[in-house]
């Protein structure tokens, strides 16, 4: 009996510890995620400005943003063709490098560091930059470009050029993902690749039966965070944007209209979020946005977290 | 440990001491402190300062603390979230619409009958963009309106004798003062069309053309008024002409619009379309330019004369504190003719009532003097005022820059497209869903 | 040679044949050279954008490569630029990291340690729900969050248009940084905290000096990245700030350094420099504890 009320003490000591420890994480999600996200679906049934009491209107957000809106379907394809693009680039860029990281023996510090930089860089001061050298008509590049007898394209000034060139920004700063790469093709043993040779394989079967295998978690895992930041990705494309559009009307105060600059062709879905919730302050559309958006990203979440085990498993045998 | 708590109990009575005087200084005078928000900068701001100053040497109850480089985002964003200041003013009047519409501006109406203010007092066209829905939310100070610069210097040169007034003469001109490069690119343009280049905007294109945006029951008609058509097939034929790169290459080497690297004001475009109180800039960064003024061509030569005016415009956003010293401020930098003569003088804007506009305090400028005129012509216009507020004018101007680019195969389907579209964003505004 | 000699005997390396070494070695000179083009190339944005930075304004405007001459007061103009308040920037954005960086700290550690050390009912949920909150894009819940903080006004303070929305949350626990902490919890032997449960220790204090003290590095990591990622936070400082420029952040000043007024590029380029080198100079001085804490969020993760 005494043996009982001991336990059940001790298991009401231990609960009430996780409680105690837990806490800030249980508060947090509930105010900052849980109970927004319950209103978000809530306002995105109605019609809100932040003036006046929320109007209840139904779907007609949601016929507004899928059949009426005409930038809607725009921003989706510009975010899906970025996610695209830029991460399995990316993603190679960064294994690339590695490789030739590891290979390398002598000054490999120096190129570390080279390579690892321009991540530290704030990634707005990183695309002011981009944006004033790869200005057509004085920037650097197509000035040197110009000496060389090509004509440089209107790179942030052309809606064929605006995206490239964003993916030029995002390989630039490919520095993190470079070091876990790193780590993880140092880390593959010695011996692995020995017996493999000795089995009579050429550089590109131990690549293929030794190396991706053995680093194939990180590959997911750099595979799986490019994802989730593609999804989000706004800075970038809003600041370049802003100052390209800047740059071709030299205006002193840029209107909603540059958001996208030019043709919309940076006109990310993160984006037109924004514009539609805090520069129209439609924030009953704008959570309908928000809504598709969670749709489409818990999709995506519950699809690597279902699967990930699978994955490395198969490839890491 | 002492010496320490000495120390210690000298600085708190010391501090106390300060505390109670300065408490006692307070409770002796204290003057309404008014935060009044204008989106004017740099030399424009201080002259709007002294303007402050001023009125607070007459009326020394009230303190004024003047906020400048206010935009319309920022005001929005403030009334939204309750931290308005006590007045508020708007370099343009896109987003009267929501401001009247939602309340967020108070309706001054009551308050204008009680200080004997009419709108008789102020002209037709400011009245318009003042008001929306029945509600009188905003009063104009001072307006702008927008005419034709040209530089004498080069049409000199280049052998024309005056300003274009027809739009055959504009295209000729605009052709015969615009330089190649030995690379074809471009040194020098006549004029820019290109919606988006400083100051043009499809709603002061479309008035020499004579189009509007709405028939008469507030339905979008861009694509039945002919003019549209016309202007646009105009506009894009003269940038194929320069080479639609071309012109956004040198667009992108040309220095800011409001620094003294202004293409018109350094000579690299010959003509532009430009806001009156481009003369003060002038007068303040280039005075030894040779230029002229004059109205827009026209496409219709009972047009010509006319031009887009628009305007400051000044409010008492709602939830404010201190609103009848706010009025009292908001009524004499509107109606006093001294105050807006010499304001007028300052910045080179157009006086905004018609007893100022007579007012013998101006200064007489040659240059000015064209834009009084095309304010005072009864042809002259301004941008429609809807519920949807400035995304209005972005939808149409987001569909000339794709058209301009050469990304729109059918003008007539694109226009009526834009139509529906505009339609349903004002319905979505007013917060009935799709139509 | 006896068997057990047989095995210990030394594995004598021959020298491969010349061709092998000569392929070998050229192989080393390709790769070396490829390396050497590539860190020409990341190296160049950053070469263009100090020489900008040292131009006069109508240089940085034209097409020249080389300034003539080199403006060092503009690193010094950046400072005096009339709407530029670079100092006030600085200030609100090392007020905003080092408050944030320390709440989450603070707070996601303990969340981390329950996580992984003690066994409750409920507790593979709770991970798999900050998992999931961890992938999930911002924007998803930042239309609620803003109204809320919009209609929230205790004593009549207004938190739009200050940095404390942003700062605030920090302090209920980090999604990324808990997930950090737990799987490197998770490799901490069970002896450690069996030792001190043997001495009298309870969990909390347990937590406090064993655990805390063996996980200095993930702690470490975790504080850098916390430190950097909010020190470079651009979107929501400019959701709540974005309007009133007293309470800007570094990042938002820098995009808006060219819309006050007027442009000038080679001051925005020294901006854009001075901007980079507290994180930069960071990095030189905790390059270890930097490459550590990004190697360990891959291997980990």
């Amino acid at each position: 009996m005494e043996r009982r009320r001991a336990r059940s003490r001790a298991a009401w000591r231990r609960r009430r510890l996780v409680l105690i420890l837990m806490s800030p994480w249980l508060v947090g999600f509930s105010v900052f995620f849980g109970y927004p996200l319950v209103m978000s679906a809530y306002l995105s049934l109605n019609h809100y400005d932040l003036l006046s009491a929320p109007r209840w209107v139904g779907l007609a957000n949601y016929r507004y943003l899928f059949s009426v809106d005409p930038q809607t379907w725009t921003a989706v394809r510009n975010t899906l063709w970025m996610i695209g693009v830029l991460v399995p680039l990316q993603v190679l860029s960064a294994f690339g490098l590695a490789l030739m990281l590891a290979r390398a023996r002598a000054g490999v510090g120096i190129f570390r560091t080279i390579f690892y930089l321009p991540a530290l860089a704030p990634p707005v001061a990183a695309t002011l930059g981009f944006v004033f050298i790869l200005n057509p008509a004085t920037g650097p590049v197509n000035t040197i470009l110009s000496h060389l007898g090509i004509s440089g394209p209107l790179w942030f000034q052309d809606p064929s050029w605006s995206k490239p060139s964003l993916v030029m920004l995002g390989i630039w700063g490919v520095g993190n993902t470079m070091i876990i790469f790193l780590a993880a093709v140092l880390d593959v043993p010695r011996t692995l690749y020995e017996s493999a040779q000795l089995d009579g394989a050429g550089p590109l079967q131990r690549m293929r039966y030794v190396t991706l295998p053995s680093i194939s978690p990180v590959l997911l895992f750099a595979a799986v965070l490019g994802v989730i930041q593609g999804l989000q990705y706004f800075t970038q494309a809003y600041v370049a944007a802003g100052v390209a559009a800047g740059q071709a009307s030299q205006a002193a105060d840029v209107t909603a209209a540059s958001l996208g600059y030019p043709l919309d062709s940076t006109l990310m879905y993160p984006v037109l979020l924004y514009q539609h919730g805090f520069t129209d302050f439609q924030m009953g559309y704008a959570s309908a946005m928000a809504m598709f958006l969670f749709v489409v990203s818990f999709a995506v979440t519950l699809t690597i977290v279902l699967n990930s085990r699978r994955w490395v498993h198969e490839a890491g045998r | 440990m002492k010496r320490v708590a000495m120390a210690v109990a000298l600085l708190a009575v010391a501090l106390t001491a300060v505390g109670v005087a300065s408490g006692a200084a307070r409770h002796r005078s204290s003057p309404t402190k008014l935060t009044v928000w204008v989106g004017w900068s740099a030399r424009e701001l201080s002259a709007f300062k002294q303007l402050a100053a001023e009125y607070q040497k007459a009326n020394p109850g009230v303190a004024l603390n003047v906020v400048g480089s206010i935009n319309d985002n920022k005001i929005v964003a403030a009334i939204r979230a309750g931290t308005a200041p006590d007045v508020v003013s708007s370099f343009n009047s896109y987003d009267v619409g929501i401001y009247c519409g939602t309340g967020g501006w108070i309706d001054l109406t009551s308050l204008m009958k009680g200080s004997g203010i009419s709108t008789s007092m102020f002209p037709a066209t400011t009245n318009y963009y003042t008001q929306y829905g029945g509600k009188k939310c905003a009063l104009p100070l001072l307006a702008d309106t927008y005419g034709l610069y040209y530089n004498k210097a080069l049409f000199k040169k280049a052998g024309i004798a005056g300003p274009p007034k027809t739009i055959a003469q504009l295209t000729a001109d605009a052709k015969k003062l615009t330089v190649r490069n030995p690379d074809g690119s471009l040194k020098q343009v006549g004029i820019d069309p290109f919606i988006g280049f400083y100051e043009n905007v499809p709603e002061r294109w479309i008035l020499p053309w004579g189009g509007t945006y709405t028939d008469s029951k507030g339905k979008a008609h861009l694509a039945s008024d002919s003019a549209w058509g016309k202007w646009l097939t105009w506009q894009k034929q003269l940038i194929d002409w320069y080479g639609y790169d071309n012109l956004v290459k040198f667009q992108a080497g040309l220095g800011d619009e409001f620094s003294a690297s202004n293409a018109f004001e350094v000579g690299k475009v010959a003509m532009n379309l430009d806001g009156e109180w481009r003369v003060a800039f002038i007068k303040a960064e280039h005075p030894t330019l040779d230029y002229g003024t004059a109205p827009m061509p026209a496409a219709n030569p009972s047009l010509y004369g006319s031009g887009y005016i628009n305007g400051t415009i000044i409010g008492i956003p709602k939830n404010g504190k201190h609103t009848p010293q706010a009025w009292n401020f908001v009524k004499w930098v509107t109606t006093n003719t001294h105050a807006l003569a010499e304001f007028s003088n300052a910045i080179k804007n157009v006086p905004s009532t018609t007893a100022s506009t007579h007012s013998k305090e101006l200064i007489p400028d040659a240059h000015f003097a064209t834009f009084l005129k095309i304010f005072a012509n009864p042809k002259s216009g301004t941008s429609p005022i809807m519920a949807s507020g400035a995304s209005y004018t972005n939808l149409v101007q987001n569909f000339v820059t794709k058209w301009q680019a050469g990304q729109v195969k059918n003008l007539p389907g694109g226009l009526s497209t834009l139509d529906k579209q505009l339609d349903a964003q004002v319905s979505q505004a007013k917060g009935g869903g799709v139509p | 040679m006896s068997a057990a000699e047989a095995a210990v005997a030394p594995l004598v390396r021959r020298r491969p044949p010349a061709r092998v070494r000569r392929k070998r070695l050229l192989v080393a000179v390709a790769n070396h050279s490829v390396l050497v083009a590539a860190a020409l190339a990341f190296l160049l944005p950053f070469l263009f954008i100090t020489l900008t930075a040292l131009m006069s304004n109508e240089q940085a405007l034209s097409n020249h490569l080389w300034p003539h001459p080199f403006a060092w007061h503009n690193f010094h103009d950046v400072f005096t630029m009339p709407g530029a308040h670079l100092l006030r920037w600085m200030a609100n954005t090392f007020e905003y990291s080092v408050l944030a960086t320390l709440g989450v700290v603070l707070s996601s550690v303990p969340v981390a340690y329950a996580l992984s050390r003690l066994r409750w009912r409920g507790r593979d949920v709770a991970f798999m729900v900050v998992l999931i909150a961890l992938m999930l894009p911002p924007q998803v819940t930042v239309v609620p969050l803003y109204v809320m903080w919009a209609k929230f006004h205790p004593f009549g303070f207004n938190f739009i248009g200050t940095l404390w929305p942003v700062i605030i949350p920090n302090w209920f626990g980090d999604a990324f940084s808990i997930f950090l902490l737990r799987q490197f919890f998770l490799t901490i032997p069970e002896e450690y905290m069996d030792a001190a449960r043997v001495d009298g220790c309870g969990e909390l204090r347990i937590l406090v000096t064993v655990v805390s003290r063996l996980a200095k590095p993930a702690i470490a990591a975790v504080a850098l990245f916390s430190f950097l990622y909010t020190f470079n936070d651009f979107f929501l400082p400019l959701l709540y700030s974005g309007e009133s420029p007293h309470h800007w952040v570094l990042s938002i000043g820098l995009s808006e350094f060219r819309s006050l007024h007027q442009v000038q590029w080679n001051l925005t380029m020294a901006a854009t420099l001075l901007v980079m080198a507290p994180v930069i100079l960071l990095f030189f001085l905790a390059q270890r504890a930097f490459v550590e804490g990004v190697t360990l969020t891959g291997v980990k993760g």
